[in-house]
């Protein structure tokens, strides 16, 4: 069975890293659903979440070891679901000409938790939080209007622990920003 | 008075100011780290270095190759040798790509390098510039680190990064990109070097965990029919000493891959011969019998092993290893210990018991009788007066009494080195096993025999590999270095035909070649040398090579159409070993 792990990489911020860490899952033919780069708490800390499916978890497990062995890496740690928080975002844009049915701005804010963000001319843009199966289903609803665009970002996610990301990194000056 | 203030604002003695170019900072940080001898060759994106290393010639002994390549695998030879990186120093462009593959093969080959590469001005980084070539790209996946540096003032802070990564834990390749303006730029901030003792995204663990050692003893002790597998990481580790205590107390014994020849002596009692596709009877076929396997600083490459589903499962397994990443990969540990074989053995010592495990030893014993009447004893003691490889490389073997510095290529004859060639001194084997790469050994064998000059340095190449870097005789030749070179010459791409020949029906495409006359070429590269094919002149042939105080090369015509046993086919469990 397919199961879905997030991968969240601790690097130094260094240039060319993010090629260097998905070498890795190239080499091995894993595809790489999402990924995000961002910055952390501390200073000169980046943050990879990368989210992969696969059967078998001894892959991954070999994978996360692989990914340690980067010489900027600080700490590297693989994720089920159900350890971690995580959330994605998605936007769309609706055509909304002269004529055609009207937005149901109410639904939308209510019962999917969604809310317009941008309102043009002729067409909104609607922002909604969640995870990928509620973003799907918010997609399917929102398909009676015309979608001109659609765009959904990589998964970000925290570990279930009430440990911080410091405690994790190796002993240094962890200076927060 | 105003003379001398001009004088005095001019960099007369670039050496001593503390103001550097980028091109003298580099100079600078390698003299400061401790090198001594440097490969490289020269281009136009190099230049200020090369400009600045006129000043450091006294210091720094640059060694000119005639080919990239081969500055990368002399560098190799070198760093093998003396446990320390090679560095290689060359231009951007194509000059940085003839390194990939030395680069690649000291990745597969745990071999500390640093390789200073040149680069286009600054601003004309991706303009595809004249030699201009993406090398950190390229590089990524075959280096340890790698790092483009553009601001001169990052200069020695890199390169003692880069001695450090490169020489410690796991070794490996790092290569450093120096922009031609980096170059040449003043460093904004004095010169200061001061070398890497530690990173903090990068903490390699020598001394293993307690309960990993103990673990570990347990399991040996508890053994009936433990064997050893030792790994190259033995000899990074330099931990030959310790080995060969620990297996004594424990009378286990011991096989050594390819790469970890000469780790145990080829005479001692405990040895039993080398694991893989070439190796011998009993030590492949008995890694299935065993019921501790412990394997000590070895990756179990596909070579060793065979097929996976069927090695070793009935036994324990104890992996001694420095990178972690390493663990479980292909072979699953019951008692992992990550750490160095040195720190590892040494820990393991006190707790292991004395044994003797003899009964179990005779079983390698009798497997042994079996390879020696098949196998053995048809390459060493044959009617006819051709030569076969393996009775040449046991009489080079007798007549340098096993103390000598073996380099190889890749193919039959480095097999058969492997098999014949009795190591009587440690680090004293040099090849390409993980990569595989032909053409390694003429370089690699003058890269060590610069780390050891006192040693006597043998390569043993076949005839297709020597030409795929003979242009390093002219290297040779120019330092006077007495490398002895035995070309095994079979007029084949002998381990290709040999495959064609038991795995494709005997349908020989394209591995027969029309050799040039080798002999001509080594004297037109001004070193002597001669070709021998009466077995009757093996001796006498072997002596001249071993007399001389020059570089020299001997040819050795051998049987066209000899198969290296036994066999283990690619994929195959290690059980089924072909003996004929």
């Amino acid at each position: 069975m397919l199961t879905t792990y997030t991968i969240s990489v601790f690097t130094t911020n260094t240039i060319g890293l993010l090629n260097r860490i998905t070498i890795i899952f190239t080499r091995r033919r894993l595809n790489i659903e999402c990924l995000t780069v961002s910055e952390t708490e501390r200073k000169g800390v980046s943050r990879f979440t990368i989210v992969i499916r696969n059967e078998n978890r001894e892959i991954v497990e070999k994978l996360v070891r692989q990914i340690r062995k980067i010489t900027d890496v600080l700490a590297v740690f693989g994720y089920l679901d159900d350890e971690i928080v995580f959330n994605e975002i998605a936007l769309f844009k609706i055509a909304t000409p002269l004529g055609s049915p009207a937005l149901d701005v109410k639904t939308i804010n209510l019962d999917w938790n969604a809310k317009v963000v941008h309102w043009g001319l002729d067409y909104v843009v609607v922002e909604k939080n969640g995870s990928e199966e509620e973003i799907n289903e918010f997609y399917a609803y929102l398909k009676q209007w015309e979608i001109l665009e659609y765009i959904k970002s990589g998964r970000v996610a925290v570990g279930k622990t009430e440990k911080g990301l410091v405690e994790y990194l190796p002993e240094g000056d962890w200076e927060i920003v | 008075m105003g003379k001398t203030q001009i004088e005095a604002t001019q960099p007369t003695s670039t050496q001593s100011s503390n103001f550097k170019t980028g091109a003298q900072a580099v100079m600078q940080s390698l003299v400061e780290q401790g090198v001594s001898t440097i490969f490289g060759y020269p281009g136009g994106a190099i230049m200020p270095t090369y400009d600045a290393l006129f000043d450091y010639r006294d210091q720094l002994k640059h060694i000119l190759v005639r080919h990239e390549q081969g500055a990368g695998h002399a560098a190799q030879g070198y760093a093998r040798m003396l446990n320390k990186a090679g560095v290689c120093l060359v231009t951007s462009g194509p000059g940085a790509t003839n390194l990939i593959t030395p680069i690649a093969d000291a990745m597969l080959d745990s071999t500390p390098l640093v390789c200073i590469v040149g680069q286009v001005k600054t601003n004309l980084l991706g303009t595809d510039a004249f030699q201009e070539c993406d090398v950190i790209g390229m590089s990524m996946p075959i280096t340890k680190w790698n790092y483009q540096i553009v601001d001169p003032n990052e200069i020695p802070e890199i390169i003692a990064k880069a001695f450090y990564i490169a020489e410690t834990g796991r070794p490996g390749p790092v290569l450093i990109e120096i922009t031609r303006s980096a170059q040449a730029e003043m460093m904004s901030i004095p010169f200061e070097y001061k070398k890497c003792d530690s990173i903090i995204s990068y903490k390699p663990r020598l001394e293993p965990k307690e309960e990993h050692v103990e673990a570990a003893a347990k399991l040996i002790n508890g053994a009936k029919r433990p064997y050893i597998l030792a790994g190259h990481g033995v000899l990074i580790a330099q931990a030959e000493n310790e080995l060969k205590e620990f297996v004594e107390k424990t009378g286990i014994p011991v096989a050594t891959t390819l790469l970890g020849m000469s780790a145990m002596d080829a005479d001692h009692p405990l040895f039993v011969g080398w694991p893989g596709m070439h190796g011998n009877y009993g030590a492949n076929v008995l890694t299935n019998s065993c019921d501790v396997l412990i394997a000590i600083g070895m990756r179990f490459d596909d070579r060793i092993t065979g097929d996976l589903s069927t090695y070793a499962k009935q036994a324990k397994v104890v992996h001694i290893e420095v990178d972690p990443s390493e663990i479980d990969k292909n072979v699953k540990a019951d008692a992992p210990v990550v750490g160095d074989a040195k720190a590892a053995l040494k820990a393991l010592l006190p707790l292991v018991k004395k044994a003797d495990h003899s009964e179990w030893r005779v079983e390698f014993k009798k497997y042994d009788d079996e390879e020696y009447e098949k196998i053995t004893k048809k390459d060493l003691y044959h009617e006819g007066n051709q030569i076969k490889m393996g009775e040449a490389i046991a009489l080079l073997s007798d007549k340098t009494k096993g103390e000598a510095v073996v380099v190889t290529d890749v193919g039959q004859h480095q097999m058969i080195t492997n098999r014949y060639y009795r190591f009587k001194k440690h680090n004293s084997i040099v090849t390409s096993g993980g990569a595989g790469t032909m053409g390694f050994a003429l370089p690699a064998s003058f890269g060590a025999k610069v780390a050891v000059p006192d040693r006597e340095v043998v390569a043993v190449i076949g005839d297709g590999g020597f030409q795929m870097t003979l242009q390093e005789l002219g290297t040779i030749a120019q330092s006077g270095l007495a490398v002895k070179i035995i070309i095994l010459n079979n007029n084949f791409l002998g381990m290709v035909r040999q495959w064609q020949s038991m795995f494709f029906d005997n349908r020989y495409s394209f591995v027969e070649l029309q050799n040039p006359d080798f002999i001509t070429i080594a004297k037109g590269f001004g070193i002597d040398g001669h070709t021998v094919s009466d077995r009757n002149n093996l001796g006498e042939s072997l002596d001249t090579l071993l007399n001389s105080n020059k570089p020299y090369l001997l040819e050795i015509i051998c049987e066209k159409e000899e198969n290296v046993f036994p066999m283990v086919p690619a994929g195959a469990c290690v059980t089924k070993v072909m003996l004929e």
